[in-house]
Protein backbone atom coordinates (compact mmCIF):
# COMPACT_ATOMS: atom_id res chain seq x y z
CA UNK A 1 0.00 0.00 0.00
CA UNK A 2 1.29 3.42 -0.84
CA UNK A 3 1.09 6.59 1.13
CA UNK A 4 -1.27 8.02 -1.48
CA UNK A 5 -3.73 5.22 -0.90
CA UNK A 6 -3.64 5.88 2.78
CA UNK A 7 -4.26 9.60 2.40
CA UNK A 8 -7.05 9.14 -0.10
CA UNK A 9 -8.79 6.64 2.13
CA UNK A 10 -9.21 9.23 4.83
CA UNK A 11 -10.94 11.72 2.62
CA UNK A 12 -11.09 14.78 4.91
CA UNK A 13 -7.37 14.74 5.52
CA UNK A 14 -6.22 15.54 9.06
CA UNK A 15 -3.96 18.19 7.64
CA UNK A 16 -7.12 20.02 6.69
CA UNK A 17 -5.51 22.03 3.92
CA UNK A 18 -7.79 20.52 1.31
CA UNK A 19 -5.01 19.46 -1.02
CA UNK A 20 -5.76 16.04 -2.41
CA UNK A 21 -3.25 14.03 -4.32
CA UNK A 22 -4.23 13.85 -8.00
CA UNK A 23 -4.85 10.32 -9.20
CA UNK A 24 -2.94 8.97 -12.16
CA UNK A 25 -5.25 8.55 -15.14
CA UNK A 26 -4.43 4.88 -15.58
CA UNK A 27 -5.63 4.02 -12.13
CA UNK A 28 -8.94 5.75 -12.63
CA UNK A 29 -9.60 3.76 -15.81
CA UNK A 30 -8.67 0.50 -14.18
CA UNK A 31 -10.88 1.49 -11.28
CA UNK A 32 -13.87 2.06 -13.57
CA UNK A 33 -13.57 -1.35 -15.15
CA UNK A 34 -13.28 -3.00 -11.74
CA UNK A 35 -16.04 -0.81 -10.38
CA UNK A 36 -18.99 -3.15 -10.74
CA UNK A 37 -17.16 -6.11 -9.32
CA UNK A 38 -16.19 -4.03 -6.33
CA UNK A 39 -19.75 -2.94 -5.64
CA UNK A 40 -21.05 -6.53 -5.83
CA UNK A 41 -20.14 -7.40 -2.25
CA UNK A 42 -22.22 -4.57 -0.89
CA UNK A 43 -25.35 -5.50 -2.82
CA UNK A 44 -26.93 -7.53 0.02
CA UNK A 45 -26.66 -4.50 2.30
CA UNK A 46 -28.03 -2.12 -0.33
CA UNK A 47 -30.84 -4.53 -1.19
CA UNK A 48 -31.75 -4.94 2.49
CA UNK A 49 -31.94 -1.19 3.01
CA UNK A 50 -33.96 -0.96 -0.18
CA UNK A 51 -36.54 -3.53 0.85
CA UNK A 52 -36.93 -2.71 4.54
CA UNK A 53 -36.39 1.05 4.53
CA UNK A 54 -36.82 2.50 1.04
CA UNK A 55 -39.90 0.46 0.08
CA UNK A 56 -41.88 1.41 3.23
CA UNK A 57 -40.80 5.05 3.01
CA UNK A 58 -41.58 5.37 -0.69
CA UNK A 59 -44.90 3.59 -0.29
CA UNK A 60 -45.92 6.11 2.39
CA UNK A 61 -45.00 9.02 0.16
CA UNK A 62 -46.69 7.48 -2.89
CA UNK A 63 -49.87 6.60 -1.00
CA UNK A 64 -50.01 10.12 0.40
CA UNK A 65 -50.77 11.36 -3.12
CA UNK A 66 -53.59 8.87 -3.71
CA UNK A 67 -57.19 8.67 -2.64
CA UNK A 68 -58.89 5.49 -1.46
CA UNK A 69 -59.32 4.28 -5.04
CA UNK A 70 -55.75 4.94 -6.11
CA UNK A 71 -56.38 8.17 -8.04
CA UNK A 72 -53.88 10.99 -7.79
CA UNK A 73 -54.97 13.68 -5.36
CA UNK A 74 -53.66 16.33 -3.01
CA UNK A 75 -56.64 16.14 -0.67
CA UNK A 76 -54.72 14.10 1.94
CA UNK A 77 -52.26 16.93 2.30
CA UNK A 78 -55.07 19.43 2.36
CA UNK A 79 -56.48 17.57 5.33
CA UNK A 80 -53.05 17.14 6.94
CA UNK A 81 -52.42 20.87 7.05
CA UNK A 82 -55.79 21.86 8.50
CA UNK A 83 -57.54 21.63 11.82
CA UNK A 84 -56.24 19.27 14.46
CA UNK A 85 -53.47 17.95 12.20
CA UNK A 86 -52.09 21.41 11.52
CA UNK A 87 -52.18 21.99 15.27
CA UNK A 88 -50.27 18.77 15.88
CA UNK A 89 -47.58 19.78 13.38
CA UNK A 90 -47.25 23.15 15.12
CA UNK A 91 -47.21 21.52 18.58
CA UNK A 92 -44.61 18.95 17.50
CA UNK A 93 -42.35 21.58 15.99
CA UNK A 94 -42.73 23.86 19.02
CA UNK A 95 -42.00 21.01 21.43
CA UNK A 96 -38.93 19.83 19.50
CA UNK A 97 -37.66 23.39 19.06
CA UNK A 98 -37.97 24.34 22.73
CA UNK A 99 -36.71 20.98 24.01
CA UNK A 100 -33.71 21.14 21.65
CA UNK A 101 -32.97 24.75 22.56
CA UNK A 102 -32.97 24.07 26.31
CA UNK A 103 -30.81 20.98 25.82
CA UNK A 104 -28.38 22.94 23.63
CA UNK A 105 -27.90 25.60 26.32
CA UNK A 106 -27.69 23.22 29.30
CA UNK A 107 -25.64 20.62 27.43
CA UNK A 108 -23.23 23.26 26.19
CA UNK A 109 -22.73 24.64 29.70
CA UNK A 110 -22.16 21.12 30.99
CA UNK A 111 -19.74 20.30 28.18
CA UNK A 112 -17.82 23.51 28.90
CA UNK A 113 -17.75 22.74 32.61
CA UNK A 114 -16.49 19.21 31.98
CA UNK A 115 -13.85 20.39 29.52
CA UNK A 116 -12.54 22.95 31.95
CA UNK A 117 -12.02 20.50 34.78
CA UNK A 118 -8.71 18.70 34.97
CA UNK A 119 -10.26 16.00 37.15
CA UNK A 120 -10.01 12.84 35.07
CA UNK A 121 -12.64 10.95 37.05
CA UNK A 122 -15.26 13.65 36.48
CA UNK A 123 -14.41 13.68 32.79
CA UNK A 124 -14.73 9.96 32.20
CA UNK A 125 -17.80 9.75 34.44
CA UNK A 126 -19.59 12.42 32.39
CA UNK A 127 -18.51 10.92 29.07
CA UNK A 128 -19.60 7.41 30.01
CA UNK A 129 -22.80 8.71 31.60
CA UNK A 130 -23.65 10.73 28.51
CA UNK A 131 -23.09 7.73 26.26
CA UNK A 132 -25.48 5.71 28.37
CA UNK A 133 -28.20 8.30 28.98
CA UNK A 134 -28.26 9.48 25.36
CA UNK A 135 -29.51 6.01 24.47
CA UNK A 136 -32.19 6.08 27.14
CA UNK A 137 -35.69 6.87 26.16
CA UNK A 138 -38.89 5.17 25.44
CA UNK A 139 -41.33 3.82 27.94
CA UNK A 140 -39.15 3.29 31.05
CA UNK A 141 -38.07 6.92 30.94
CA UNK A 142 -41.69 8.07 30.98
CA UNK A 143 -42.51 5.99 34.06
CA UNK A 144 -39.44 7.06 35.99
CA UNK A 145 -40.58 10.65 35.55
CA UNK A 146 -44.09 9.69 36.63
CA UNK A 147 -42.49 8.38 39.81
CA UNK A 148 -40.65 11.67 40.22
CA UNK A 149 -42.89 14.58 39.25
CA UNK A 150 -46.11 12.81 38.30
CA UNK A 151 -49.37 13.43 40.17
CA UNK A 152 -48.19 11.26 43.05
CA UNK A 153 -44.46 11.46 42.35
CA UNK A 154 -41.87 11.50 45.09
CA UNK A 155 -40.66 15.02 44.32
CA UNK A 156 -44.22 16.29 43.88
CA UNK A 157 -45.11 15.00 47.34
CA UNK A 158 -41.92 16.35 48.90
CA UNK A 159 -42.69 19.80 47.50
CA UNK A 160 -46.28 19.50 48.70
CA UNK A 161 -45.18 18.75 52.25
CA UNK A 162 -42.86 21.74 51.96
CA UNK A 163 -45.91 23.83 51.10
CA UNK A 164 -45.54 24.07 47.32
CA UNK A 165 -48.01 22.33 45.07
CA UNK A 166 -46.55 21.91 41.58
CA UNK A 167 -49.85 20.97 40.00
CA UNK A 168 -51.78 23.94 41.38
CA UNK A 169 -49.13 26.20 39.87
CA UNK A 170 -49.95 25.17 36.33
CA UNK A 171 -47.33 22.44 35.99
CA UNK A 172 -48.28 19.10 34.56
CA UNK A 173 -45.99 16.26 33.56
CA UNK A 174 -48.65 15.05 31.13
CA UNK A 175 -48.38 18.11 28.90
CA UNK A 176 -46.12 19.49 26.18
CA UNK A 177 -44.07 21.26 28.88
CA UNK A 178 -43.75 18.02 30.82
CA UNK A 179 -42.59 16.20 27.68
CA UNK A 180 -40.02 18.92 26.97
CA UNK A 181 -38.60 18.30 30.45
CA UNK A 182 -38.59 14.51 30.10
CA UNK A 183 -36.88 14.75 26.70
CA UNK A 184 -33.98 16.59 28.36
CA UNK A 185 -33.00 13.25 29.86
CA UNK A 186 -31.70 11.99 26.52
CA UNK A 187 -31.17 15.32 24.72
CA UNK A 188 -28.70 16.87 27.20
CA UNK A 189 -26.34 13.84 27.14
CA UNK A 190 -26.52 13.83 23.35
CA UNK A 191 -25.55 17.52 23.30
CA UNK A 192 -22.62 16.84 25.65
CA UNK A 193 -21.43 13.98 23.44
CA UNK A 194 -21.61 16.12 20.31
CA UNK A 195 -19.94 19.19 21.82
CA UNK A 196 -17.02 17.65 23.74
CA UNK A 197 -14.82 17.02 20.67
CA UNK A 198 -15.09 20.55 19.19
CA UNK A 199 -14.61 22.20 22.60
CA UNK A 200 -11.57 20.08 23.35
CA UNK A 201 -10.18 20.85 19.90
CA UNK A 202 -9.76 24.51 20.91
CA UNK A 203 -6.02 24.98 21.19
CA UNK A 204 -4.13 26.79 23.90
CA UNK A 205 -1.79 27.99 21.12
CA UNK A 206 -4.63 29.93 19.53
CA UNK A 207 -5.18 31.85 22.75
CA UNK A 208 -1.47 32.50 23.06
CA UNK A 209 -1.21 33.59 19.44
CA UNK A 210 -4.14 35.97 19.79
CA UNK A 211 -2.71 37.33 23.04
CA UNK A 212 0.69 37.95 21.50
CA UNK A 213 -1.09 39.92 18.80
CA UNK A 214 -2.62 42.03 21.54
CA UNK A 215 -6.11 40.56 21.71
CA UNK A 216 -8.02 40.41 24.95
CA UNK A 217 -9.88 37.34 26.22
CA UNK A 218 -13.22 38.63 25.03
CA UNK A 219 -11.72 39.47 21.66
CA UNK A 220 -10.43 35.92 21.42
CA UNK A 221 -13.93 34.58 21.98
CA UNK A 222 -15.54 37.17 19.73
CA UNK A 223 -13.32 36.49 16.71
CA UNK A 224 -12.03 32.93 17.20
CA UNK A 225 -13.74 30.88 19.87
CA UNK A 226 -17.40 31.55 19.13
CA UNK A 227 -17.05 31.46 15.31
CA UNK A 228 -15.39 28.05 15.67
CA UNK A 229 -17.99 26.65 18.05
CA UNK A 230 -21.08 28.13 16.37
CA UNK A 231 -21.35 25.61 13.48
CA UNK A 232 -21.16 22.52 15.73
CA UNK A 233 -23.69 24.11 18.08
CA UNK A 234 -26.15 24.70 15.22
CA UNK A 235 -25.55 21.20 13.88
CA UNK A 236 -26.15 19.76 17.33
CA UNK A 237 -29.37 21.74 17.61
CA UNK A 238 -30.65 20.12 14.44
CA UNK A 239 -29.74 16.63 15.60
CA UNK A 240 -31.57 17.22 18.89
CA UNK A 241 -34.56 18.73 17.11
CA UNK A 242 -34.90 15.69 14.86
CA UNK A 243 -34.49 13.32 17.78
CA UNK A 244 -37.27 15.05 19.72
CA UNK A 245 -39.48 15.39 16.64
CA UNK A 246 -39.48 11.67 15.86
CA UNK A 247 -39.86 10.47 19.48
CA UNK A 248 -43.04 8.46 19.97
CA UNK A 249 -42.72 5.99 22.84
CA UNK A 250 -42.16 8.44 25.69
CA UNK A 251 -45.01 10.71 24.63
CA UNK A 252 -47.41 7.82 24.07
CA UNK A 253 -46.60 6.17 27.42
CA UNK A 254 -46.78 9.44 29.34
CA UNK A 255 -49.96 10.89 27.88
CA UNK A 256 -51.76 7.75 26.62
CA UNK A 257 -52.05 9.45 23.26
CA UNK A 258 -54.09 12.41 24.48
CA UNK A 259 -51.54 15.01 23.42
CA UNK A 260 -51.76 16.32 19.85
CA UNK A 261 -48.32 15.60 18.37
CA UNK A 262 -47.74 14.35 14.84
CA UNK A 263 -46.26 10.94 15.77
CA UNK A 264 -49.11 10.39 18.26
CA UNK A 265 -51.79 11.35 15.71
CA UNK A 266 -50.16 9.10 13.15
CA UNK A 267 -50.01 6.27 15.68
CA UNK A 268 -53.71 6.71 16.41
CA UNK A 269 -54.51 6.56 12.68
CA UNK A 270 -52.45 3.36 12.34
CA UNK A 271 -54.12 1.76 15.36
CA UNK A 272 -57.39 2.07 13.55
CA UNK A 273 -58.98 5.24 14.85
CA UNK A 274 -59.69 6.26 11.28
CA UNK A 275 -62.71 8.29 10.28
CA UNK A 276 -64.40 7.65 6.96
CA UNK A 277 -62.74 9.41 4.06
CA UNK A 278 -59.38 9.58 5.80
CA UNK A 279 -57.89 6.39 4.39
CA UNK A 280 -54.59 7.84 3.30
CA UNK A 281 -54.39 10.76 5.69
CA UNK A 282 -51.80 8.92 7.79
CA UNK A 283 -49.53 8.65 4.77
CA UNK A 284 -49.74 12.40 4.25
CA UNK A 285 -48.76 12.96 7.91
CA UNK A 286 -45.90 10.50 7.46
CA UNK A 287 -44.74 12.23 4.29
CA UNK A 288 -44.88 15.54 6.16
CA UNK A 289 -42.68 14.12 8.93
CA UNK A 290 -40.16 12.81 6.42
CA UNK A 291 -40.11 16.22 4.71
CA UNK A 292 -39.34 18.04 7.96
CA UNK A 293 -36.58 15.60 8.91
CA UNK A 294 -35.07 15.81 5.41
CA UNK A 295 -35.00 19.61 5.55
CA UNK A 296 -33.28 19.40 8.95
CA UNK A 297 -30.83 16.86 7.53
CA UNK A 298 -29.94 19.10 4.59
CA UNK A 299 -29.22 22.02 6.91
CA UNK A 300 -27.14 19.68 9.07
CA UNK A 301 -25.10 18.43 6.10
CA UNK A 302 -24.39 22.00 4.97
CA UNK A 303 -23.13 22.98 8.41
CA UNK A 304 -21.13 19.78 8.82
CA UNK A 305 -19.26 20.42 5.60
CA UNK A 306 -18.06 23.70 7.03
CA UNK A 307 -17.16 22.26 10.43
CA UNK A 308 -15.23 19.20 9.31
CA UNK A 309 -12.65 21.45 7.67
CA UNK A 310 -11.00 22.24 10.98
CA UNK A 311 -12.29 19.66 13.42
CA UNK A 312 -10.22 16.49 13.16
CA UNK B 1 -26.69 33.46 23.67
CA UNK B 2 -24.29 31.99 26.19
CA UNK B 3 -21.47 33.80 27.90
CA UNK B 4 -18.63 31.36 27.74
CA UNK B 5 -15.87 33.09 29.62
CA UNK B 6 -17.00 34.67 32.88
CA UNK B 7 -13.61 36.27 33.56
CA UNK B 8 -14.50 37.37 37.06
CA UNK B 9 -14.73 33.87 38.39
CA UNK B 10 -11.60 32.52 36.80
CA UNK B 11 -8.33 32.07 38.61
CA UNK B 12 -5.55 32.62 36.09
CA UNK B 13 -2.79 30.05 35.89
CA UNK B 14 -4.56 27.30 37.77
CA UNK B 15 -5.45 24.85 35.02
CA UNK B 16 -4.22 23.21 31.84
CA UNK B 17 -5.23 21.86 28.37
CA UNK B 18 -8.69 22.90 27.17
CA UNK B 19 -9.36 24.09 30.70
CA UNK B 20 -6.75 26.75 30.01
CA UNK B 21 -8.61 27.94 26.93
CA UNK B 22 -11.93 28.08 28.72
CA UNK B 23 -10.80 29.45 32.09
CA UNK B 24 -14.06 28.69 33.83
CA UNK B 25 -14.02 29.14 37.56
CA UNK B 26 -14.54 26.38 40.06
CA UNK B 27 -17.93 27.69 41.30
CA UNK B 28 -19.30 27.71 37.76
CA UNK B 29 -18.14 24.14 37.15
CA UNK B 30 -19.46 22.82 40.43
CA UNK B 31 -22.84 24.50 40.10
CA UNK B 32 -23.40 23.36 36.51
CA UNK B 33 -22.24 19.79 37.01
CA UNK B 34 -24.13 19.38 40.30
CA UNK B 35 -27.40 20.66 38.88
CA UNK B 36 -27.15 18.57 35.72
CA UNK B 37 -26.07 15.55 37.77
CA UNK B 38 -29.08 15.97 40.06
CA UNK B 39 -31.42 16.07 37.08
CA UNK B 40 -30.17 12.64 36.07
CA UNK B 41 -29.99 11.05 39.51
CA UNK B 42 -33.24 12.29 41.09
CA UNK B 43 -35.59 10.37 38.73
CA UNK B 44 -33.67 7.14 39.38
CA UNK B 45 -33.73 7.58 43.14
CA UNK B 46 -37.40 8.59 43.02
CA UNK B 47 -38.23 5.53 40.92
CA UNK B 48 -36.52 3.27 43.41
CA UNK B 49 -38.33 4.93 46.32
CA UNK B 50 -41.67 4.86 44.46
CA UNK B 51 -41.38 1.18 43.58
CA UNK B 52 -40.89 0.21 47.25
CA UNK B 53 -43.74 2.41 48.47
CA UNK B 54 -46.58 0.57 50.20
CA UNK B 55 -49.73 1.84 51.84
CA UNK B 56 -49.18 4.68 54.33
CA UNK B 57 -45.55 5.16 53.28
CA UNK B 58 -44.57 1.68 54.37
CA UNK B 59 -41.76 -0.25 52.71
CA UNK B 60 -42.77 -3.15 50.51
CA UNK B 61 -41.34 -5.27 47.74
CA UNK B 62 -44.77 -6.41 46.60
CA UNK B 63 -44.49 -4.54 43.30
CA UNK B 64 -41.54 -6.74 42.39
CA UNK B 65 -42.93 -10.01 43.70
CA UNK B 66 -46.22 -9.45 41.88
CA UNK B 67 -44.38 -8.70 38.66
CA UNK B 68 -42.20 -11.77 38.83
CA UNK B 69 -45.30 -13.82 39.50
CA UNK B 70 -47.00 -12.58 36.33
CA UNK B 71 -46.78 -15.01 33.46
CA UNK B 72 -46.97 -12.20 30.94
CA UNK B 73 -43.87 -10.57 32.40
CA UNK B 74 -41.81 -13.61 31.50
CA UNK B 75 -43.49 -14.30 28.17
CA UNK B 76 -43.08 -10.73 26.89
CA UNK B 77 -39.51 -10.56 28.12
CA UNK B 78 -38.84 -13.84 26.34
CA UNK B 79 -40.45 -12.55 23.14
CA UNK B 80 -38.34 -9.38 23.22
CA UNK B 81 -35.21 -11.40 23.89
CA UNK B 82 -36.04 -13.71 20.99
CA UNK B 83 -36.57 -10.77 18.65
CA UNK B 84 -33.34 -9.26 19.98
CA UNK B 85 -31.28 -12.38 19.34
CA UNK B 86 -32.72 -12.73 15.85
CA UNK B 87 -31.97 -9.09 15.11
CA UNK B 88 -28.40 -9.33 16.40
CA UNK B 89 -27.81 -12.45 14.30
CA UNK B 90 -29.21 -10.84 11.13
CA UNK B 91 -27.30 -7.62 11.80
CA UNK B 92 -23.95 -9.38 12.12
CA UNK B 93 -24.66 -11.56 9.11
CA UNK B 94 -25.43 -8.51 7.00
CA UNK B 95 -22.96 -5.99 8.36
CA UNK B 96 -19.67 -7.83 8.98
CA UNK B 97 -19.19 -8.79 5.30
CA UNK B 98 -20.42 -5.37 4.17
CA UNK B 99 -18.16 -3.34 6.44
CA UNK B 100 -15.13 -5.50 5.68
CA UNK B 101 -15.86 -5.34 1.94
CA UNK B 102 -16.20 -1.57 2.00
CA UNK B 103 -12.89 -1.17 3.80
CA UNK B 104 -11.00 -3.53 1.53
CA UNK B 105 -12.52 -2.88 -1.87
CA UNK B 106 -14.25 0.48 -1.69
CA UNK B 107 -12.29 2.52 0.88
CA UNK B 108 -13.16 5.72 -0.93
CA UNK B 109 -16.85 5.08 -0.40
CA UNK B 110 -16.46 4.48 3.33
CA UNK B 111 -18.07 7.77 4.23
CA UNK B 112 -20.90 7.15 1.76
CA UNK B 113 -21.78 3.87 3.45
CA UNK B 114 -21.46 5.43 6.87
CA UNK B 115 -23.93 8.08 5.73
CA UNK B 116 -26.23 5.40 4.33
CA UNK B 117 -26.26 3.72 7.72
CA UNK B 118 -27.71 6.94 9.15
CA UNK B 119 -30.61 6.95 6.67
CA UNK B 120 -33.00 5.24 9.11
CA UNK B 121 -32.84 8.42 11.18
CA UNK B 122 -34.54 10.24 8.32
CA UNK B 123 -37.67 8.10 8.51
CA UNK B 124 -39.25 8.20 11.99
CA UNK B 125 -40.11 4.70 13.22
CA UNK B 126 -43.84 5.53 13.29
CA UNK B 127 -43.63 6.29 9.58
CA UNK B 128 -41.64 3.10 8.90
CA UNK B 129 -44.42 1.16 10.62
CA UNK B 130 -47.06 2.74 8.45
CA UNK B 131 -44.98 1.92 5.38
CA UNK B 132 -44.54 -1.67 6.53
CA UNK B 133 -48.30 -2.02 6.90
CA UNK B 134 -49.08 -0.57 3.48
CA UNK B 135 -46.34 -2.32 1.54
CA UNK B 136 -45.92 -5.73 3.25
CA UNK B 137 -49.55 -6.56 3.99
CA UNK B 138 -49.56 -8.93 1.05
CA UNK B 139 -46.57 -10.96 2.21
CA UNK B 140 -47.01 -14.51 3.54
CA UNK B 141 -48.27 -14.61 7.09
CA UNK B 142 -45.11 -16.24 8.40
CA UNK B 143 -43.25 -12.97 7.79
CA UNK B 144 -45.81 -10.24 8.25
CA UNK B 145 -47.98 -11.90 10.89
CA UNK B 146 -45.20 -13.01 13.23
CA UNK B 147 -42.52 -11.15 15.20
CA UNK B 148 -40.12 -12.02 12.36
CA UNK B 149 -41.13 -8.73 10.78
CA UNK B 150 -39.95 -6.96 13.96
CA UNK B 151 -36.48 -8.47 13.67
CA UNK B 152 -36.33 -7.63 9.98
CA UNK B 153 -37.19 -3.98 10.64
CA UNK B 154 -35.08 -3.64 13.81
CA UNK B 155 -31.98 -4.51 11.77
CA UNK B 156 -32.66 -1.34 9.80
CA UNK B 157 -33.71 0.84 12.72
CA UNK B 158 -30.66 -0.10 14.83
CA UNK B 159 -28.33 0.44 11.88
CA UNK B 160 -27.10 3.89 12.97
CA UNK B 161 -25.69 2.30 16.14
CA UNK B 162 -24.59 -1.11 14.89
CA UNK B 163 -22.91 0.05 11.68
CA UNK B 164 -20.91 2.71 13.46
CA UNK B 165 -19.68 0.28 16.11
CA UNK B 166 -18.46 -2.22 13.50
CA UNK B 167 -17.10 0.45 11.21
CA UNK B 168 -14.94 2.00 13.93
CA UNK B 169 -13.70 -1.46 14.95
CA UNK B 170 -12.64 -2.23 11.38
CA UNK B 171 -11.11 1.22 11.09
CA UNK B 172 -8.97 0.63 14.17
CA UNK B 173 -7.21 -2.43 12.74
CA UNK B 174 -5.01 -2.49 9.67
CA UNK B 175 -7.51 -4.52 7.71
CA UNK B 176 -5.91 -4.27 4.30
CA UNK B 177 -2.56 -5.59 5.47
CA UNK B 178 -4.21 -8.41 7.41
CA UNK B 179 -6.29 -9.44 4.41
CA UNK B 180 -3.32 -9.26 2.04
CA UNK B 181 -1.15 -11.21 4.45
CA UNK B 182 -3.83 -13.88 4.80
CA UNK B 183 -4.35 -14.10 1.07
CA UNK B 184 -0.65 -14.37 0.35
CA UNK B 185 -0.56 -17.32 2.73
CA UNK B 186 -3.27 -18.90 0.64
CA UNK B 187 -6.42 -18.56 2.73
CA UNK B 188 -9.79 -17.89 1.17
CA UNK B 189 -12.42 -15.48 2.45
CA UNK B 190 -14.04 -17.99 4.80
CA UNK B 191 -10.74 -18.83 6.49
CA UNK B 192 -9.83 -15.15 6.63
CA UNK B 193 -13.11 -14.36 8.31
CA UNK B 194 -12.84 -17.21 10.78
CA UNK B 195 -9.19 -16.92 11.80
CA UNK B 196 -8.23 -13.32 11.11
CA UNK B 197 -11.19 -10.96 10.99
CA UNK B 198 -13.55 -12.25 13.68
CA UNK B 199 -10.88 -12.47 16.42
CA UNK B 200 -9.59 -9.01 15.55
CA UNK B 201 -13.04 -7.47 15.42
CA UNK B 202 -14.32 -9.10 18.60
CA UNK B 203 -14.70 -5.81 20.47
CA UNK B 204 -16.66 -4.16 17.70
CA UNK B 205 -18.87 -7.20 17.23
CA UNK B 206 -19.70 -7.35 20.92
CA UNK B 207 -20.35 -3.59 20.96
CA UNK B 208 -22.66 -3.75 17.96
CA UNK B 209 -24.47 -6.74 19.43
CA UNK B 210 -25.10 -5.08 22.78
CA UNK B 211 -26.31 -1.84 21.19
CA UNK B 212 -28.63 -3.74 18.85
CA UNK B 213 -29.97 -6.01 21.60
CA UNK B 214 -30.58 -3.05 23.91
CA UNK B 215 -32.43 -1.30 21.09
CA UNK B 216 -34.67 -4.34 20.56
CA UNK B 217 -35.49 -4.67 24.25
CA UNK B 218 -36.59 -1.04 24.41
CA UNK B 219 -38.32 -0.53 21.06
CA UNK B 220 -41.97 0.41 21.50
CA UNK B 221 -43.36 2.22 18.45
CA UNK B 222 -43.11 -0.48 15.79
CA UNK B 223 -44.03 -3.35 18.13
CA UNK B 224 -47.10 -1.66 19.60
CA UNK B 225 -48.40 -0.36 16.27
CA UNK B 226 -48.01 -3.79 14.68
CA UNK B 227 -49.84 -5.24 17.73
CA UNK B 228 -47.08 -7.41 19.14
CA UNK B 229 -46.97 -7.50 22.93
CA UNK B 230 -43.26 -7.16 23.47
CA UNK B 231 -41.73 -6.18 26.79
CA UNK B 232 -42.15 -2.37 26.42
CA UNK B 233 -45.73 -2.83 25.19
CA UNK B 234 -46.46 -4.95 28.27
CA UNK B 235 -44.86 -2.21 30.38
CA UNK B 236 -47.33 0.37 29.06
CA UNK B 237 -50.24 -2.00 29.76
CA UNK B 238 -49.00 -2.45 33.33
CA UNK B 239 -48.69 1.31 33.66
CA UNK B 240 -52.39 1.76 33.01
CA UNK B 241 -53.26 -0.60 35.89
CA UNK B 242 -50.55 -0.51 38.54
CA UNK B 243 -48.24 2.50 38.69
CA UNK B 244 -45.79 1.10 41.24
CA UNK B 245 -45.32 -2.09 39.26
CA UNK B 246 -44.72 -0.11 36.08
CA UNK B 247 -42.15 2.04 37.84
CA UNK B 248 -40.42 -1.02 39.29
CA UNK B 249 -40.34 -2.60 35.86
CA UNK B 250 -39.00 0.60 34.29
CA UNK B 251 -36.24 0.81 36.84
CA UNK B 252 -35.20 -2.76 36.09
CA UNK B 253 -35.35 -2.11 32.35
CA UNK B 254 -33.23 1.03 32.68
CA UNK B 255 -30.61 -0.66 34.84
CA UNK B 256 -30.41 -3.66 32.55
CA UNK B 257 -29.78 -1.47 29.51
CA UNK B 258 -27.47 0.96 31.30
CA UNK B 259 -25.00 -1.54 32.67
CA UNK B 260 -23.95 -3.11 29.34
CA UNK B 261 -24.07 0.30 27.64
CA UNK B 262 -21.78 1.72 30.31
CA UNK B 263 -19.36 -1.13 29.83
CA UNK B 264 -19.08 -0.67 26.07
CA UNK B 265 -18.91 3.14 26.38
CA UNK B 266 -15.94 2.84 28.73
CA UNK B 267 -14.23 0.19 26.61
CA UNK B 268 -14.72 2.19 23.41
CA UNK B 269 -13.53 5.48 24.88
CA UNK B 270 -10.40 3.80 26.22
CA UNK B 271 -9.66 2.34 22.83
CA UNK B 272 -10.15 5.71 21.19
CA UNK B 273 -7.86 7.36 23.74
CA UNK B 274 -5.22 4.74 23.06
CA UNK B 275 -5.47 5.30 19.31
CA UNK B 276 -5.55 9.06 19.27
CA UNK B 277 -2.27 9.74 21.09
CA UNK B 278 0.43 9.60 18.41
CA UNK B 279 -0.62 11.22 15.17
CA UNK B 280 2.23 9.51 13.36
CA UNK B 281 0.68 6.10 14.00
CA UNK B 282 -1.64 6.65 11.09
CA UNK B 283 1.19 7.08 8.62
CA UNK B 284 3.44 4.37 9.97
CA UNK B 285 1.68 1.64 8.02
CA UNK B 286 2.85 2.82 4.63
Amino acid sequence: MTLNDELLDRSPSPAGDGTSVPEPAGRILRGRRRGWKNVAGTLPFIAYLGVFLAVPAVSVIATAFQDGKGNLTLSNFNEAIHGVYLKSFIASIQLSFVAALVAVVVGLLAALAVSSTSNKIVRSLVTAGSGVFANTGGVPLAFSFVATVGNFGIVTKLLQSAGFDLYSHGFSLYSVTGLAIVYQYFLIPLMILIMLPPIQALRKEWVDASESLGASRSQFWRWIGIPLLAPPIFAAFIVLFTDAFAAYATAQALTSGTIPLVPIQLGALISGNVLAGQTNLGDALGAGMILIVVIAGLIYATIQRRTSKWLR
Amino acid sequence: MVTIAPDITSKPGSANNSSDVLRLGRPFRYIVLTLVGLFFIVPIVSSARFSFLGNHNSFTISAYTQLFGTAQFWSTLFLSAKVGVGTVFLTLLLLIPTVVWVHVRLPKLRRVFEAASLLPLVVPSVVVTLGVITSFRGLPNIIYGTPVILSLEYVVLALPFSYRALDSAVQSIDLKTLVEAGQSLGSGWIKLLRYVLLPNLRGGIIGASILTFAFCLGEFAVASLLSFTTFPVFLVQVGQLAASQAVALSLLALLFTWIPLAVITIVFSQRRAKRSTPVLDDLEIS
